[in-house]
């Protein structure tokens, strides 16, 4: 089988269409399958009785009786429904927590991923030292301690027994603070929670970068390039390291779904009003629609992250576009 | 090679602390009943009462023996996580070899297949069910299973297809061997190695995700889980209790996944050819 340039990327983006649709076409009918509807629901079981109007109206106000098209060209509208529970559009409360989990989740990416492949590199660099034993012992337990154990741990003893930072939120409600104030507020708040998700994301970052660059220090190249008497650091960074990256981007996709099962659990569990403690609190109300779309919208953007992983790779690695 | 890697495996500490830690908890799963006289649906306790012989870790706020719902939090936290890794290693052992095996265009089907539900994100689709039906725990780990199938399925099929070319695979071949023969005698053991390593690291994030689904209040509330006995004892954090109710369970979750995480680990370094130099 030949695969061309072309198919190389075009694989990837037809399997991604595809993944999408089946989300959109499943978050379409699961909830036409159960029984009822909102107003039996809601009402059924109720003192209120409604008169024939009023319940063609709260029909009308909170059903979807859209066909899959309509419901797809809905989605790209923002048209998602309005929640019961919140009273409010879903779309406008998806994008109004959307930002804080954001700046969780990227900030959590970055130190966690920055930090894990410095520090693999250079384990690697010194294999076989005490240090280095020591360092991928430690890793190798963090890697075994999962988001929701070390966050409650954390809960309980930086905030709640030390007092040292917030047990819940974001920022402080109702400071009157300047904005340099309002940032370190904001930061403070973020510290729990940032610090159990990189806690959760490094071990593994640090193990598989480790892993991967054990294995290039061996290929010719960088006996080559320290025969050439080049400056250790360039041979570990410039000619080794880059090598390595490659597995960490492949595996990072691969743990991408399982990563924001922690990140649910964590803002859950330091109250911080992102994607996470809305889908929370969507359930704990049995908020439908609310569920739906955040589920769907967080899909979607997975999705697409994980596809643009996928382009990372081949222009990180271009044997994989010219590979026959 | 195999019998020098069985030897390498029992030498190897992490896989002696993590089987260990593994075994004992499955042993404390399996005779949980036996170590306490109290059901864990008995409600008829005071409530919040502090640990005491009788009750060796305290009363709930519900009235309940906080170590018989330990024990049966444990036990359906594991039975989760078999379900899911046994059902998913099945389907992606079988997957993987029958693409491998048979090439060509089902190979291809499979394979794209296999693309796109490794594409969706599993997550996503258990809320959605958990939060629509609220479905009994296994009919979650069956759709767990059918979600993480591709990840075994991609790296069986990978192996199987070098297996495949081997010359004493040509060889049964050209002695006449037919396809089920060769499968069941030679494909099938060769990748022993690799059932385990899949069926570990399944077994590790099936137990995360069921923790973590259950901490947030997705699965039935009236069946006992880790993850939910984390998320009711945590509205009681103010209190000097979470010693004995808040930190068993997080205790023996961590301890659950990381006798997993060594497993898995070991297992990956002493097996996996490519990673073999790494260590």
């Amino acid at each position: 089988m030949h695969f061309s340039a072309r198919q190389t990327w075009l694989t990837p983006v037809l399997a991604y269409v595809a993944a999408a649709l089946i989300l959109a076409f499943l978050s379409h009918s699961l909830p036409r399958m159960l029984p009822g509807d909102f107003v039996t629901a809601m009402y059924g079981a109720s003192d209120v009785t409604l008169t024939p109007e009023q319940a063609a109206g709260l029909r009308a106000q909170y059903q979807d009786d859209s066909g899959f098209t309509a419901f797809l060209g809905r989605i790209f509208c923002l048209d998602w429904g309005y929640s019961h529970a919140f009273l409010a559009p879903v779309s406008a409360l998806f994008f109004d927590a959307l930002p804080w989990t954001l700046v969780l989740m990227v900030t959590a990416h970055l130190l966690s991923s920055i930090l894990g492949f410095v520090l693999g590199v250079e384990a690697a660099w010194r294999r076989g030292t005490r240090m280095e034993k020591a360092g991928v012992g430690i890793m190798t337990v963090l890697e075994g301690i999962p988001e929701l154990c070390s966050g409650v741990l954390l809960l309980l003893v930086f905030a709640l027994n030390l007092g040292w930072f917030p047990a819940a939120g974001a920022q402080t409600a109702y400071a009157d603070h300047t904005f340099v104030q309002q940032v370190a507020d904001r930061l403070h708040h973020l510290a729990l929670p940032l610090i159990t998700l990189v806690l959760a994301y490094f071990p593994g970052n640090f193990l598989l970068a480790r892993a991967g660059m054990v294995m290039v220090m061996k290929s010719p190249f960088v006996l080559t390039a320290r025969a050439k008497g080049l400056p250790p650091l360039r041979v570990r960074y410039a000619h080794a390291a880059r090598n390595a990256l490659l597995p960490l981007v492949t595996r990072l996709g691969l743990r991408f779904a399982f990563m924001i099962t922690g990140a649910l659990v964590v803002e859950t569990l330091f109250s911080y009003p992102g994607l996470g403690t809305l889908l929370f609190n969507a359930i704990a109300m049995r908020d439908l629609p609310l569920i739906q779309g955040i589920v769907l919208a967080a899909s979607i953007m997975v999705l697409g992250i994980n596809l643009a992983l996928e382009f990372v790779y081949i222009l990180l690695d271009p044997r994989v576009a010219h590979a026959s | 090679m195999h019998l020098d890697a069985g030897h390498r495996i029992w030498t190897d500490p992490w896989f002696l602390t993590g089987a260990s830690l593994l075994g004992l908890l499955f042993c404390l799963a399996v005779f949980g009943p036996v170590l306490t006289p109290w059901d864990p649906y008995d409600t008829s306790f005071i409530p919040l009462d502090p640990p005491s012989a009788r009750h060796w870790l305290g009363i709930n706020d519900g009235g309940m023996d906080i170590f018989a719902e330990l024990m049966s939090g444990l036990r359906n936290t594991l039975v989760f996580g078999l379900t899911a890794a046994f059902a998913g290693l099945v389907l992606g052992s079988v997957t993987g070899l029958f693409a491998a095996w048979k090439g060509g265009w089902v190979d291809q089907i499979l394979m794209r297949l296999a693309d796109i539900v490794l594409a969706i994100p599993s997550v996503m689709i258990l809320i959605l069910l958990a939060a629509f039906f609220q479905p009994q725990p296994w009919v979650l780990a069956l759709t767990l299973a059918a979600l993480t199938w591709p990840t075994t399925a991609r790296g069986i099929r990978a192996q199987a297809m070098t297996l495949k070319n081997r010359l004493h695979i040509q060889a049964a071949r050209h002695m006449g061997g037919s396809s089920r023969y060769i499968i069941f005698r030679h494909l099938m053991p060769e990748l022993f190695p690799l059932y385990l390593i899949n069926f570990a690291a399944k077994l590790r994030m099936a137990v995360f995700m069921e923790a973590s689904l259950a901490f947030l209040g997705l699965f039935d509330p009236s069946l006992k889980s880790l993850g939910l006995m984390i998320s009711y004892a945590l509205k009681y954090y103010y209190m000097d209790i979470w010693v004995h109710w808040l930190m068993p369970p997080v205790l023996l979750l961590s301890f659950l996944i990381m006798g997993t995480t060594f497993v898995t680990i070991s297992l990956e370094r002493v097996f996996d050819p490519r990673l073999k130099t790494a260590l």
